[in-house]
């Protein structure tokens, strides 16, 4: 004689446990892809939101070193050298104009800690968040991208999302 | 064959045995154990099963983030706070960046604030739902850790797709949210608003998270193990624990009516219908329940935030391109997930606070680990100390 009343019939409990999991089986066939909770990674890849912060773009000639970035990151992972270039007078009779040119512009991702204060307080639009996440490295070193690197990402940039209403 | 005699030797050496006085064993526990949260090391006594005299020793992630906090600017202060509570890294900013602009006498658009409010429920139900998925594991259960993390993951989702980060959003500013980048060097940078289909998104999360949560309430609340491991153990009474400072969920299962949310007005949380949840015995048991009410709770918030938004406004009050807050001292705390989270801000006027005191929850809560641990058994030391949903660098900031 047993005191718990669901123990009347040996292995109903088994029997039970089966049954959720085979029709938790045939449910998740039917799940639309938009909801299913993994993705077969190498081969299948989620499309990340364009607001993801993944890897930051720059845009040289937009940059005009002023150092505002490397200034406002919290971590110092930005490194920035450059030289006053002189340029001819846009007309005839003009000053000659010190146009700043870049020669190194380094971000260091295995220090970023990826807040996104550089993109925020550029005041000249040179530098963007791209979604892309594939870059890591057998190499800490590499992890160093160079201005050349940073430019390729330009070409992930996305548009802003739309907005609500 | 036994004799008599072999009997009564053998009888007279049990009960010596039994009288024996054995040695008291120091057993470590941690820092690196899984169940630890991180690197929380107890050094306890143990006799037999029992263990008394236990002492937690923290500090194996201390950052210093009061010291840095001091020659950083507001700007990035915001950045690294989210780190403190990594798995509600949304919540620890709201209060910080309210005690600034009280400082600076600046009045959020409504707008912002309601944005700031889903966000900030929303990392409550994934801190929860972490605790859902974690707390069963430690007991031995793995299956409702996928229920739990399944949903989670939608939760993350909308928030990254508002924020652009999963765990460290970094998303508010004083006076309103972050401006979006790249509108054009000559342009005023506009704050960053809902994204497309955001709030359509997120009443369909929330009735998954509900769903969810009856699902965990059958699958781990009508688990007889679950129940036998919890019910009862690790009694905190409520005067103890508001002796220790403890707050948030875990002073709430012990049957104290104190949520700051109804206190503080640090977001519009009075125009929202909602009961702070209380449970009765404050052990284990009711710990995890009130958690999983939470949820509940949290996801009617944001059904009644999402209906009730302003469709349109203004996301960003007016303030200075340097900022710069100006002379005096001010406490704002918050209901975080874990509980009482505060700062303590002193500016002198500069870019940065001269001095920022961090309150954090589960420093405060792990506080009475001696008092709670003191004469359980072994495995008990994992339920109590998974109930208590602390994050160590909460605790060691």
């Amino acid at each position: 004689m047993t005191t718990n009343a669901h123990r009347t019939i040996p292995g109903s409990g088994l029997i039970k446990g089966l049954r959720v999991t085979i029709t938790t089986m045939f449910k998740t066939i039917f799940i639309p892809k938009k909801y299913l909770a993994t993705v077969n990674y190498p081969i299948v890849k989620e499309t990340p939101v364009a607001r993801a912060r993944g890897v930051i773009a720059l845009d040289q000639d937009a940059c005009t070193v002023c150092m505002v970035c490397s200034r406002a990151c919290p971590d110092w992972c930005i490194y920035i050298e450059g030289h006053k270039e002189e340029q001819p007078p846009s007309k005839p009779g003009g000053r000659i104009r010190a146009r700043a040119e870049l020669d190194r512009f380094d971000i260091d991702y295995a220090l970023c800690m990826y807040c996104g204060i550089c993109v925020e307080v550029c005041p000249f639009d040179a530098l963007f968040w791209t979604p892309e996440y594939e870059y890591s490295e057998s190499k800490m070193g590499n992890m160093l991208h160079d201005m050349d690197r940073l430019q390729d990402w330009m070409t992930t940039v996305p548009e802003p999302p739309a907005l609500e209403k | 064959m036994v004799t008599d005699s072999d009997l009564t030797k053998h009888l007279s050496e049990a009960q010596v045995s039994v009288e024996l006085q054995t040695e008291d064993m120091t057993l470590n526990i941690g820092p690196q154990h899984p169940s630890t949260h991180g690197v929380l090391r107890l050094v306890a006594r143990v006799n037999g099963e029992r263990c008394f005299d236990v002492r937690p020793v923290i500090g194996y992630m201390h950052r210093g983030y009061e010291k840095l906090s001091e020659v950083r600017t507001y700007l990035q202060i915001t950045a690294l706070i989210n780190r403190i509570d990594w798995v509600s890294g949304y919540a620890n900013e709201i209060p910080f960046i309210v005690a600034a602009e009280k400082l600076m006498d600046v009045e959020v658009p409504e707008r912002a604030q309601y944005i700031r409010l889903i966000l900030t429920e929303m990392a409550r139900v994934s801190s929860h739902l972490i605790f859902m998925a974690s707390y069963p594991l430690e007991l031995g259960a793995a299956t409702p850790l996928f229920f739990a993390l399944r949903d989670r993951e939608r939760v993350l989702d909308l928030l990254e797709g508002v924020t652009g980060g999963r765990f460290h959003p970094n998303f508010n500013r004083i006076g309103g949210v972050k401006p979006n980048a790249g509108a054009g060097p000559t342009t005023k940078k506009t704050p960053q608003d809902l994204p497309a289909g955001f709030l359509a998104e997120t009443r369909d999360a929330m009735s998954v998270v509900l769903h969810t949560c009856e699902e965990i309430e059958d699958l781990v609340g009508g688990n007889e193990i679950f129940r036998a491991r919890t019910k009862g153990l690790g009694v905190l009474p409520p005067e103890v624990g508001a002796a220790f400072g403890v707050s948030g969920p875990n002073l709430r299962a012990s049957g104290v009516k104190f949520d700051l949310r109804k206190v503080e007005s640090y977001l519009p949380y009075d125009k929202f219908d909602f009961d702070v949840v209380v449970g009765e015995n404050g052990d284990c048991w009711d710990r995890w329940w009130v958690r999983l009410q939470e949820i509940r709770e949290s996801a009617k918030i944001i059904q009644q935030a999402v209906d009730g938004i302003p469709p349109s406004g203004p996301l960003q009050a007016k303030v200075p391109k340097l900022i710069k807050v100006p002379k005096g001292e001010t406490y704002v705390r918050a209901e975080n997930p874990k509980g009482e989270m505060g700062y303590y801000m002193v500016s002198d006027g500069g870019t940065g606070p001269y001095r920022l005191k961090i309150r954090s929850a589960s420093f405060s809560n792990i506080s009475m680990l001696s008092w709670i641990l003191e004469g359980v058994l072994v495995p008990d030391i994992i339920a109590i100390m998974g109930s208590l949903d602390f994050v160590l660098g909460d605790v060691d900031r």
